[in-house]
């Protein structure tokens, strides 16, 4: 559903992607990892339509997404959250999401008071209906990220993109977020997850892209990537392989040890 | 279980008794014909027309976040609509207020569509430019009467009275509009837009569509003002359609009210009018050097005007602790 092709993003000498190709397809979630500056959350942009690629292209539903204004991206059925998160501050948490339900692809039809119903279903949803009339300047860090969340929810999209989302939560909390994810993707909508917690990610996700200095250096099913040597050494560094290299070629060469007794 | 108290849509359009208070005060001033004095009919009207155009900043400034510093010329546009009319023999003040209205928005989006495309500082600067082009333009057409001015035929005999309920309805117009359109989803798109242009974008909000929008309605509220203006004064020339203080006077009586908020701009308009009177009246030379300092003043420490005291909790702590943020 949507396809991604050849996606290259410069920024002045830097390219913070190149020659990026993978597919998501519709219903699934699809996990994007990759070490710090690795051009994650720029993908993120280039697919939100926030920026536009140097190279290649981004289709969704037979559209070519630089063509389409930024502002109308949500309205094909694309939603993202910002990894920095930027809330309206001065608004209160349910005049936030309401902004989404307004303007998102069913916002068109409904009225304000229709949109601030669907708000009120959906802040109970992510369990911020307690917070609901606090100014968003005062919700914590974890609350914040929820905030993101449902202002994407109230967009109505096909496929949510999130980016971080779990960053910051404690272990309950992460618990909690991924099952509010799973729920999400149950009632149809296709994800992509970019998230540093390995165990989290790698539980929810049905296929992962491994991005490192921009370019993609793996993809495939969570336990198939993970072994790769090109992850493994994108994360763990080049040191780190060949010391693991050598201490297979030692073990390999040394007549086995004895089993315990 | 703890009761949630359901919220409400509070922050968007201010608080809901101050509008009220704003309200009354309103009704009240329709009795101020009856003082039968034509100094205290001229002084009101004149902080009614303030406020009309500090309605008319707001909406850009104050609810869209662009700060404007041109908004003078949609109240030049309208004055000049009037005396256009009137040339043409026409001596109605629906008729001006219409065609200010109309004017004003055509001109508006025109001029709109190009500068709202800038961020920030540049959209003002550009705004000042839009400004001071206009007072040079009506310098040099003829038919505006150039520098020189252009008289407009004035109706009947209580002139005084008719243009004050003329300007007072326009002002009442001109808040109630403001009411509903920051409760409606048309304010919701200008907060989201002063709040964050990027996330507002993200959730399905055009930003250039919906900031002429914001400009345009503001640019009507001006105009009708001006229209009422012109007819009232009976003469208009450059100086006075485009005059610096018709430009400063309601950004600063937005700011001192509460910007983005439907109660600010009158609110202010009827303390720095006041205030501004007063010292007129008691320092005949230096008036204008209170009347700045009381700006700098309110901008120092109160740079969220005065709507934010009513909502403030937590005292003086919370006060110092929020105009941090407006400090380096
Ligand atoms: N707007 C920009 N202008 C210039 N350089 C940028 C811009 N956005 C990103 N970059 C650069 O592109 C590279 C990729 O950044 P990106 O934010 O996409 O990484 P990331 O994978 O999201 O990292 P993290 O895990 O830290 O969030 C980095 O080197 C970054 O400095
Ligand atoms: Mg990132």
């Amino acid at each position: 559903m949507l396809r991604i092709e050849n996606v290259g993003m410069r920024f002045g000498g830097l390219w913070a992607l190149k020659d990026v190709s993978f597919e998501v397809e519709r219903g699934t979630i699809l996990g994007l990892i990759g070490p710090n500056g690795s051009g994650k959350t720029t993908m993120m942009n280039v697919i939100s339509g926030v920026y536009k690629p140097s190279e290649g292209e981004v289709q969704y539903a037979g559209r070519r997404i630089a063509d389409v204004p930024t502002h109308d991206v949500c309205h094909l059925g694309i939603a993202r959250t910002f990894q920095v998160v930027k809330p309206f501050a001065n608004l209160t948490v349910r005049e936030n999401v309401g902004v989404g339900a307004m303007y998102g692809r069913l916002g068109a039809k409904r009225s304000a008071r229709d949109a601030f119903a669907r708000t009120d279903e959906l802040l109970e949803f992510v369990g911020l209906a307690r917070v609901a009339g606090r100014p968003a300047s005062d919700l914590t860090i974890p609350d914040r990220k929820r905030l993101e969340v449902a202002k994407a929810l109230a967009l109505d999209p096909e496929i949510l993109l999130l980016d971080e989302v779990m960053a910051g939560l404690n272990a309950s909390e992460v618990d909690e977020a991924l099952h509010l994810l799973r729920t999400v993707n149950e009632r149809g909508v296709t994800l992509i997850v970019v998230e540093h917690l390995m165990k989290a990610i790698m539980s929810i996700s049905q296929r992962i892209v491994v991005l490192a200095e921009g370019k993609k250096i793996a993809e495939g099913l969570p336990q198939d990537v993970t072994s790769s040597p090109a992850v493994i050494e994108a994360y763990l560094g080049a040191r780190y392989v060949k010391r693991q290299a050598a201490e297979r070629e030692r073990k390999a060469a040394a007549p086995p040890a004895e089993p315990p007794a | 279980m703890v009761a949630v108290p359901k919220p409400r849509r509070g922050a968007i359009t201010g608080k809901r008794w101050v509008f009220l208070v704003s309200l009354g005060l309103m009704a009240g001033l329709l009795f101020v014909p009856a003082g039968h004095s034509d100094y205290l009919n001229l002084t009101f009207r004149n902080i009614l027309m303030y406020a009309a155009m500090s309605y008319g900043w707001n909406l850009i400034g104050g609810y869209t976040g662009y700060i404007s510093f041109g908004n003078v010329a949609f109240f030049g546009i309208g004055a000049y609509c009037s005396a256009v009319l009137s040339k043409a023999g026409v001596d109605n003040l629906f008729a001006d207020v219409g065609l200010a209205l109309i004017v004003n928005a055509l001109f508006a989006v025109a001029v709109g569509l190009p500068i709202l495309r800038l961020r920030g500082h540049y959209f003002g600067i550009a705004t000042l430019g839009v400004a001071l082009g206009l007072t040079d333009l009506a310098s040099n057409l003829d038919f505006l009467g150039g520098s020189g001015g252009a008289s407009i035929k004035q109706i009947g005999e209580a002139h005084f009275t008719t243009y004050y309920y003329a300007m007072w309805a326009v002002t009442l117009a001109c808040m109630i509009a403001t009411f509903f359109i920051a409760r409606s989803k048309l304010g919701y798109a200008f907060v989201a837009i002063r709040e964050n242009e990027e996330a507002a974008q993200v959730l399905g909000i055009s930003p250039t569509r919906y900031k002429v929008t914001a400009w345009a309605i503001g640019a009507m509220m001006g105009g009708a003002a001006g229209a009422v203006f012109g007819a009232a004064n009976g003469f208009i020339d450059p100086p006075t359609a485009f005059a610096v203080d018709n430009n400063v006077f309601p950004i600063a009586m937005a700011i001192l009210g509460g910007m983005g908020t439907a109660s600010g701009p009158f609110i202010g308009a009827l303390l720095l009018s006041g205030a501004n009177e007063l010292l007129q009246q008691h320092f005949l030379k230096l008036h204008a050097l209170f009347f700045g300092g009381i700006i700098v003043l309110m901008i120092l420490f109160l740079p969220r005007g005065l709507m934010y005291l009513v909502g403030l909790r937590g005292g003086m702590r919370r006060w110092l602790s929020d105009l941090a943020v407006f400090r380096v």
